[in-house]
């Protein structure tokens, strides 16, 4: 056994606040297995992998109870059993980054942008071998680099961070973690931050490091598929306490406890669907939306003069036409511009050339006030519903203002009826409608956010990776209800997102974009199951599934 | 799961912010002077007036010290008051504003109007009487000298070290024509509130408005927006006070708009800055998604989210403020009879010796009063400071 957590209890101080972060866990890890803590947003799993590498500021954190129990190998080789809750700071030090080392979920702001990537390594292997001369430190380095599939290891040293990528910082961190052989690698939602793509790639690589260094890893994760993927035993947690711990194939098929369940089942997969409308493809059904060669572009301008010399080719001729009363899935990685595109619809952002037919209407073109009666008809939804609300007016105003501008409602009583009503809809509380937006959980107010937009009563709503920023389970809520409305209410409903699962469950048909352009159109079952498009072949299987 | 718990009551952000602010002992520091300060504006002519306050003459009694109020004196007093009982009422922000203003504005023209002081000032007359033993009881000041009163009856005056006549108590001395220098002090404190706030409003508000035009239209907007501020930015309000002095009246609501008209171009930089974040959040997105008019996108959904670093910088702008007018006292170039901090600091050394009490206190004044703003200034930057308020 390598590390032993016996009852570990993490209490953090907020405002005359003790919050019990993580409260009586206990698990083990061995030599050269994954071990993943599995769980939602706040349940305690990123403070414990803190705990365990005494990383907690020490003025906000105490551990009233509990070990954390390491076999720290001396550098001579021999291997003391260690507490590291009771460890004095120096040896703590010693420990950590050459025996426990840590890599982090955003690759962005984990490396220092004023050092080359080389020096930032060299300099964490110099902090531990002292000895080491500065030619071994960058042979090493390189070596390392190597190890981690960098491309021109020897060039690339020398670079500074902004000039990766985002999977390649996080190659880099892996790299800087790995550079001094670490018994115990933990790693906190390290691929969350990444397209799927990328991020199959480094679990294939983490995998293949552990597999030659013999390291363990204590691998935190809210995604299931890749547990999946990587774990040989996960424990779940939620608020703070661990309700299921087993390995991969006792905790994903037979789940004992209801929390573990109810979690598999909100699983985008997972959730029952409903019977779909057959319908067929594209021609014979009215569309409502008809989008043609569609551009958007930005200038790059450079020089004195700022002269365009180049466009950011972000929505490069798009051709979509999306059918009355059906969902359609728009799938890419980060930067493909399938936002833009769907910002680019409602105008929100002007576009080059091409053009929108909204309902037998050319939408391009139009002045402000043209634009004001489809503008109630078409309407988006957000994903991050920290900043899609404005913190400062109650969710009344924000609901009834655009309700007044619109003429919906003659009075300010039978507009705040209106409010109520469609709070219900949304599945809130009616007199929640005095609140600000800071009182709400994450995915109450997405459910606001779709309220506002179900006020002015649209045909045609955008809904841009609304889910992406939830906890699976209130992701599940969201979308069933989403779909509910969309049945009630006959709209057609254009849906952004990177996630597959999501795509499944939710679209009738479904569109993969690719740097600007729309590579591949389908329904979404035909699409799915047998991918035309290479890079939609490459899509489908880079995504981690839960394979039971 | 965990969609489904009930919200948490907590409090406004405003509030939030205000309490974090005040919470800070430099911030308490600060209000306290500040405190002390708006005391002794407002109640000016109750702690140092050579009329008494109410006095007995045959069994009839008077209140000289209300014949004599000027229309600034009800002003101010009655802002004040609308002040503090608005505070009191929970109405909603936009309310409050609205009825103080309007009831500022019918209690300036009442006032001007209908408070008219004898034109004629002899502020001896009850020293004398007094004396005579014509009353039969008199209450007076605290501090018995009127800021314009020159003590004529003593004969000739002058500058006198504090407590060194044996006749007469002179808290803080006597300044260069004789009036008591305490007395000067206190009445001069409505002059330093007065364009600290004036002032840094006048530029607040166009600030704002030429700053959010800049962030929310960018593009050409920006280019000629920024322009003008540039040209502003080079503008040396000092110079251009000076210059307006020598050409116009000395006049206080001169030098308030001429400080505010150069003094916007900080707070146009700050909102343009917070616009154009703002401007890429998605509830602006939603509210041009939903058409709503570009006045309440501006006014309604973008400022109050944007307004925060404005505060901060406007309570370093009320301290410079200050500075700009006891600088120009001091150049001799302010007010001409109307008391002020920096027309006192320049009596220090105009006689022939150093007469240390006019450098010491109305020095000591101003020193605390910009220093009372900037340590506000520095806990409201604090307070709203994401970094900060993590640990």
């Amino acid at each position: 056994m390598l590390l032993q957590v016996k009852n570990l209890k993490t209490y953090l101080k907020s405002g005359g606040e003790t919050v019990k972060a993580v409260d009586g866990v206990s698990f083990h890890i061995d030599r050269g297995e994954t071990f993943c803590l599995v769980g939602e947003s706040g349940s305690g799993k990123s403070i414990t992998a803190l705990s365990v590498i005494q990383l907690l500021p020490q003025g906000i954190s105490s551990h009233p109870e509990g070990q954390i129990l390491f076999d720290y190998r001396h550098d001579d080789g021999q291997v003391e059993n260690v507490d590291m809750v009771s460890l004095a700071e120096s040896h703590k030090q010693m420990i950590r980054g050459s025996r426990i080392a840590m890599i982090f979920q955003e690759p962005m702001t984990s490396l220092n942008p004023v050092f080359t990537v080389g020096d930032q390594v060299i300099e964490a292997l110099q902090q531990h071998y002292p000895e080491m001369s500065d030619a071994d430190a960058r042979a090493r380095t390189i070596e390392a680099f190597k190890q981690v599939k960098i491309p021109n290891a020897e060039q690339r040293i020398d670079e500074y961070p902004h000039r990766l990528s985002g999977g390649q910082r996080q190659r880099v961190m892996i790299a800087m973690a790995m550079a001094c052989e670490p018994d115990l690698l933990i790693a906190d939602e390290p691929t969350t931050a990444l397209d799927v793509t990328v991020q199959a790639e480094i679990l294939r690589l983490m995998k293949d490091l552990q597999q030659r260094c013999g390291t363990s890893i204590l691998f935190i994760t809210h995604d299931f598929g890749v547990v999946s993927q990587m774990a040989d035993r996960l424990a779940v947690m939620s608020q703070g306490k661990m309700v299921e711990c087993g390995t991969l194939k006792e905790v994903i098929k037979v789940p004992k406890h209801e929390y573990t369940r109810q979690l598999l089942a909100a699983l985008p997969e997972n959730l029952p669907r409903s019977k779909k409308q057959q319908l067929a493809s594209d021609s014979d059904q009215k569309s409502l939306l008809d989008v043609s060669g569609l551009k958007v572009h930005f200038p790059i301008k450079k020089g004195v003069l700022r002269r365009t010399v180049d466009y950011v080719r972000a929505v490069d001729e798009i051709d979509l036409k999306i059918p009355e009363g059906q969902i359609l899935a728009l799938v890419g990685e980060s930067g493909c511009g399938k936002s833009t595109f769907g910002r680019a619809l409602l105008r929100l952002i002007n576009s080059t050339g091409g053009e929108v037919n909204f309902d037998g209407q050319v939408l391009t073109g139009l002045s402000r006030k043209q634009m004001r009666p489809f503008r109630r008809q078409m309407q988006i939804i957000f994903q991050d519903p920290m900043s899609s609300l404005n913190p400062r007016l109650t969710i009344a105003s924000t609901l009834t203002e655009p309700m007044k501008v619109h003429g919906i409602g003659s009075s300010n009583e039978e507009r705040l009826e209106i409010a109520r009503k469609t709070m219900m809809h949304v599945q809130l509380d009616p007199e929640y409608i005095w609140r600000y937006p800071h009182e709400f959980s994450g995915g109450q107010r997405q459910r606001i956010g779709i309220a506002r937009a179900l006020v002015l009563e649209p045909r045609f709503i955008v809904c841009d990776e609304i889910t992406s920023a939830l906890d699976v389970s209130v992701q599940a809520d969201i979308l069933k209800l989403l779909l509910d409305i969309r049945k009630e209410r006959n709209l057609t409903l254009l849906f952004i997102t990177h996630n597959i699962g999501v795509v499944e469950y939710v679209s009738d048909e479904m569109a993969v974009m690719y740097k600007g352009k729309i590579v591949e159109r389908g329904l979404t079952s035909d699409v799915c199951k047998q991918p035309q498009h290479e890079y939609t072949q490459q899509l489908l299987a880079a995504v981690p599934r839960l394979d039971i | 799961m965990t969609d489904s718990g009930l919200p948490k009551k907590s409090s406004g952000y405003t509030s939030q912010i205000l309490r974090d602010t005040f919470s800070r002992w430099g911030a308490k520091l600060g209000l306290f002077w500040i405190g002390v300060l708006v005391f002794c504006a407002v109640f000016a002519p109750l702690l140092a007036n050579s009329h008494p306050l109410i006095l007995s003459q045959n069994g009839q009694w008077q209140s000289p010290m209300m014949q004599f109020m000027t229309p600034n004196d009800v002003i101010i007093f009655s802002l004040f008051l609308i002040t503090a009982i608005l505070l009191r009422i929970s109405w909603s922000l936009r309310h409050k504003i609205v009825t103080g203003l309007g009831l500022l504005f019918v209690v300036t023209t009442l006032s001007i109007i209908f408070v008219t002081p004898p034109e004629l000032t002899i502020y001896e007359q009850y020293r004398d009487n007094q004396s005579a033993e014509k009353y039969d009881w008199v209450i007076r000041a605290p501090i018995p000298y009127s800021p314009k009163d020159y003590l004529r009856d003593e004969g000739d005056t002058g500058l006198e070290a504090p407590l060194s006549s044996p006749e007469r108590t002179h808290w803080l001395g006597t300044e260069a024509n004789g009036a008591d220098v305490l007395s000067r002090m206190i009445h001069a404190s409505r002059i330093a509130l007065g364009i600290g706030f004036i002032a840094t409003g006048i530029a607040m508000f166009i600030g704002i408005i030429i700053g959010g035009l800049m962030g929310y239209f960018s593009r050409w907007v920006d280019m000629i927006g920024m322009r003008l501020v540039e040209v502003f930015e080079a503008v040396p309000t000092l110079f251009l006070l000076l210059i307006f002095v020598a050409f116009f009246d000395r006049s206080l609501y001169i030098m308030m708009v001429i400080i505010g008209v150069t003094g916007w171009s900080g707070y146009a930089r700050y909102i343009r800055a917070e616009f154009l974040r703002l401007r890429q959040q998605e509830f602006v997105q939603a509210a041009i998604a939903c058409d709503l008019p570009l006045k309440s996108i501006l006014f309604r959904h973008m400022l109050p989210n944007g307004i925060a670093p404005i505060l901060v910088a406007a309570s370093f702008g009320v301290a410079s403020a200050i500075l700009a007018e006891a600088t120009l006292s001091f150049l001799g170039l302010g007010l001409v009879d109307d008391p002020s901090w920096g027309q006192m600091l320049n009596q220090a050394v105009q006689a022939s010796t150093f007469n240390w009490w006019m450098a010491a206190f109305p020095g000591g004044a101003i020193f605390l009063t910009v220093f009372a703003y900037n340590l506000i200034g520095e806990s409201l930057r604090d307070a709203i400071d994401p970094h900060l308020n993590k640990s």
